[in-house]
């Protein structure tokens, strides 16, 4: 039977107390009292202890709350200030360095291609990615991808989780992209807003996700036609602080497909949400979608805070108290996202001896290519101009075809001309100062402009 | 003692005091509820596998102090993350640490989701009565009658009464464990050691959702010296927010996520790409219809099976392969039970999916004729159900219209519902769009789940082509 003399006493540096006193009240032996004097170091009066009588009882220890504060003495402790290296002896499990597991491509067979619907090809394009998780709160036009991860996840034993509310979306996947686990959401205009605090919280953590929003008509609840009106939030309003996403504009179940793809991949790369942003007819448009011929098996990254002891020593976390640390990080993230940059693309549909330039994205970009068709049809020197990722917008591959272009008609869905805006700001920061003048066919609403409206508009420009 | 870092280098850089100490004030509830959940993560030996998911609020920096995995959530948020963090990795256990405005007020339909989803994570809510981080606001807990900063006369009926999370955490089913507890006493904080330490063992054995209230000194905010501040926790918080097991129920292990799949075989079968390629049977673009890209528009009545139609021929143009596009109607045209579908079939590239001036139109009804029969292209075909419209004329003379009886060919048969492959049959026949085995194969493979019903769709489709070759013939005599 251990004798009271052998449980450990109380033990405390003075530095590390508080000065809280809850220690003081608990002990029956009146072992603990406070100092007479302040500590000149901490400016606090510290207990001090007086253990003739102690029996090691240990309620002084349960009751202090600092974790270097009072502890169970150990052999030749002193009071002294010293390294806690030295002082608790090196410990012997400190986290290991961060293990970075890489992602790797799984070879598919060669397959025909699927005849999907645009939303469906965007999930599919995900699987592809390596993403088994999904997030997400039902809205339309967006229903259709989430309905299908449902039904396909189980069967690939991923995750499917309807979350409560587009808030919690966005925060379930940031705690998996934290993990270093890729995630995908469909979302539309309202669930989109909704997301934006969290999207800048992934920004700011430097956590990777996508998210497909299938765009619909607003503001408020507006209706569910298609729109391309979130242009400027997913371009310029992606919540607080100086945050951006790489944001693609896919226009056909293909593209749905393959940029969902390049959206994980860029998403990793960069470590940054990815933003697709789709319409709603595109969304319900039926087409060939051929897929790859690898599938991504994903690794784990060493930043992720994954949960096993490879990672312990990472922290995902958007907060940089000192002013010169905060400037220090958004310095990198502005740096990051110069170096996006290369990642812009856009696609040129007979320019090479175009004088009037469409510029559109989406499904508008395809009544525009109908456009060009019968403009060419008619003999008018007609091309079109479609980014595909809108941040960052293709400004050299504009500014390329620029010394041969008469007239700019930029074609989309929005009132307001959002892409529009994009394309004179982006060549503006590029210095591009000299555009040919630009017109616009706009339709909104719910409703998208025709290929009829597009060939009217140019003819009117050209007084034919 | 280990979980905690021996050095807080997160905590101003670690510099001075502050490698040693927590930002937390002198008296502080927070500093003992991390010493009693570091002492369960030892104990329990899951520290390589924790995530402690900080929320805002003063514990904002639990990450300054715990050596394991760690996130931080924006405010109301950490049950959402930490949910996050546990479907990425099954195997982690992951702690939710939060105080009252955080859990209790703006993360309200986040705390109850997860916890009645019950998916085993850990929750440790620290319930202070009061905002600290902000500077001592009214929390969803303050006490009624309690002053605070944004109820300087004390709380009163139109700032409501005080949330009390464990008994609503757990009324829920979802919740394996809930218990609340307190510090102000050596045998009350015992419990709470014991509690947290269950709440986490709870989740390393898969067993579900566990949620531990630990009533806490705000001493700063209530202005009160620590141990006034416990004196005033046991008086006034304990009789709102009485101490006790609210649920523990035992339940098995059940929590298993399997290995995702990232296997070949696996992926192709789920997503049903077929490896096999299709037959076949054009010999070429039917160019006669147009040269690159054959724009057709189907409309009817919801019901009138216009989309699965319209499905059809695109599938059948892939499988020929030429490209193909399908887009149901959108829009204000598509309420009011009216189903319209724009088919296009291409040499190379749809270029435009949507049919404005189709080249064939198939009209289920008379309103659908009326609206489109005018966009037809010139030299297109119109063909139409002749039960239910008679004599129809082109809008240019150019125009072959073909009527054909859907509705009663189809009622014929015995099934109403077999009439839009009448159509495609009328389709065929008229317009030589494709070889007839290419439409066979396409109803084929769009039937084989239910192939019993294969014969009755290919005599639709037979009466459909007869039917219509009776009516050109009609015509030209
Ligand atoms: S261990 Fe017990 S007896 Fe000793 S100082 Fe602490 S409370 Fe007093
Ligand atoms: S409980 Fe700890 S911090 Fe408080 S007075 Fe005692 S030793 Fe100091
Ligand atoms: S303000 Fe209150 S809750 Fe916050 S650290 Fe100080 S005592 Fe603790």
């Amino acid at each position: 039977m251990p004798s009271v003399e052998e449980k450990p006493k109380p033990f405390l540096v003075p530095e590390y107390c508080k000065g809280c006193g809850r220690c003081v009240n608990v002990c029956t032996k009146g072992c603990i009292a406070f100092a007479d004097e302040i500590n000149p170091l901490t400016g606090i009066v510290p207990i001090v202890l007086d253990l003739e009588k102690c029996t090691g009882c240990g309620l002084c220890i349960d009751a202090c709350p600092e974790p270097y504060g009072l502890r169970a003495m150990e052999q030749g402790e002193t009071y002294e200030l010293q390294d806690p290296a030295r002082l608790f002896g090196v410990r012997p499990d400190a986290a290991p360095a961060p293990v970075d597991i890489p992602a790797r491509k799984v070879p598919l067979p060669k397959t025909q291609p699927l005849i999907i619907k645009g939303n469906y090809a965007a999930a599919v394009g995900a699987l592809l990615a390596g993403c088994r998780h999904f997030y997400g709160y039902p809205i339309t036009p967006s229903t259709e991808g989430a309905e299908l991860m449902a039904k396909l996840l189980p069967k690939l034993n991923g995750v499917f989780l309807q979350a409560v509310s587009e808030v919690a979306t966005v925060n379930h996947m940031y705690g998996t992209g934290g993990a270093g686990i890729g995630s995908l959401t469909f979302t539309s205009g309202p669930g989109f807003s909704l997301m934006l605090e969290g999207i800048s919280y992934m920004v700011g953590s430097e956590v990777p996700g996508v998210f497909v929003n299938v765009m619909r008509g607003g503001p408020g609840l507006g209706n569910i036609a298609p729109e391309q009106s979130d242009v400027k939030l997913a371009c310029r309003g992606l919540g607080h602080g100086h945050s951006h996403c790489i944001t693609l504009m896919p226009s056909t179940p293909q593209e749905m497909l393959d940029y969902a793809i390049l959206a994980f991949e860029l998403s990793f790369k960069y470590r940054n949400p990815v933003v697709l942003l789709a319409d709603g007819y595109l969304g319900q448009m039926t087409g060939k979608v051929q897929l790859p011929d690898y599938m991504v098996k994903p690794g784990i990254p060493g930043w992720a805070v994954y949960g096993d002891q490879g990672h312990r020593g990472n922290l995902i976390s958007s907060i940089h108290l000192q002013e010169t640390d905060l400037e220090k990080f958004n310095a990198h993230l502005e740096a990051k996202y110069q170096s996006m940059k290369v990642e812009a693309r856009a696609e040129s549909y007979l320019t090479e001896d175009a004088e009037v330039l469409l510029v559109a994205c989406n499904t508008p970009a395809r009544a525009a290519k109908g456009a060009v068709k019968s403009l060419r049809d008619q003999g008018i020197q007609a091309g079109l101009f479609r980014p595909i990722t809108m941040w960052p917008f293709p400004v050299r591959q504009l500014e390329a075809l620029l010394p041969r272009i008469r007239r700019i008609v930029v074609v989309e869905a929005n009132a307001g001309g959002q892409i529009m805006d994009e394309l004179r700001l982006n060549m503006s920061q590029a210095g591009v100062e000299k555009l040919p003048p630009l017109t616009y066919v706009r339709r909104f609403g719910g409703m998208l402009p025709q290929q009829t409206e597009i060939v009217d508009h140019v003819n009117s420009i050209l007084g034919k | 003692m280990s979980v905690f870092y021996q050095k807080f280098e997160r905590h101003s850089h670690g510099e001075g005091l502050k490698g040693q100490s927590t930002h937390y004030c002198a008296g502080c509830g927070h500093g003992l509820a991390h010493k009693y959940l570091a002492d369960a993560i030892e104990e329990l030996g899951v520290q390589d596998n924790t995530v402690l998911v900080s929320p805002v609020g003063c514990s904002v920096f639990a990450y300054y102090y715990f050596d394991t995995g760690n996130t931080q959530a924006a405010h109301g948020r950490a049950a959402a993350v930490a949910l996050g963090h546990k479907m990425a990795n099954p195997e982690a256990i992951v702690i939710s640490y939060q105080g009252d405005g955080d859990l209790a007020s703006i993360g309200l339909a986040e705390t109850v989701a997860a916890a009645q989803l019950g998916a085993p994570i850990t929750v440790i809510f620290i319930n202070n009565a009061i905002y600290g981080m902000t500077g001592g606001q009214m929390a969803p807990t303050s006490l009624m009658g309690q002053s605070t900063a944004t109820s300087p006369s004390g709380r009163n009926r139109f700032n409501g009464e005080p949330m009390k999370m464990a008994e609503l955490i757990a009324s829920l089913d979802g919740p394996v464990y809930v218990e609340r507890v307190a510090l102000f006493t050596p045998a009350g904080r015992k419990k709470a050691a014991r509690a947290i330490k269950k709440a986490v063992r709870i989740q390393k054995e898969g067993r579900g959702y566990a949620f531990v209230e630990v009533l806490a000194e705000c001493p700063t905010h209530l202005k009160m010296t620590p141990d006034k501040a416990e004196e005033w926790v046991k008086e006034h918080m304990l009789p709102i927010f009485p101490l006790g097991v609210k649920k523990d129920v035992e339940v098995e292990p059940w929590f298993k996520l399997p290995a995702p799949s990232f296997e070949a075989e696996t992926f192709t079968r789920t997503v049903e790409a077929s490896t096999q390629a299709q037959a076949r049977f054009c010999k070429g673009f039917p160019a006669h219809l147009n040269p690159h890209d054959i724009s057709m528009k189907l409309a009817g009545a919801g019901g009138d099976g216009a989309q699965t139609a319209a499905m059809l021929v695109a599938v059948a143009a892939i499988n020929e392969g030429f490209d193909g596009t399908h887009i149901p109607s959108y829009g204000p045209e598509s309420r009011g039970g009216t189903s319209y579908a724009d088919v296009h079939v291409a040499r190379d590239e749809v270029l435009n999916p949507a049919s404005p001036t189709p080249d064939i139109l198939i009209a289920f009804n008379a309103p659908s004729l009326a609206k489109f029969g005018l966009t037809v292209k010139k030299g297109g075909f119109i063909i139409y159900d002749s039960s239910v419209a008679r004599d129809v004329k082109p809008g240019d003379p150019s125009i072959t219209v073909v009527g054909v009886p859907f509705t009663e060919i189809a009622a014929g048969l015995g099934k109403l519902v077999v009439k839009n492959i009448v159509a495609l049959g009328a389709l065929q026949a008229a317009t030589n769009l494709f070889p007839t085995e290419t439409f066979i194969a396409a109803i084929r493979e769009a039937l084989k789940e239910k192939a019993k019903l294969i014969p009755l769709n290919e005599q639709a489709f037979q009466a459909g082509m007869d039917a219509a070759k009776e009516f050109l013939a009609a015509k030209q005599k």
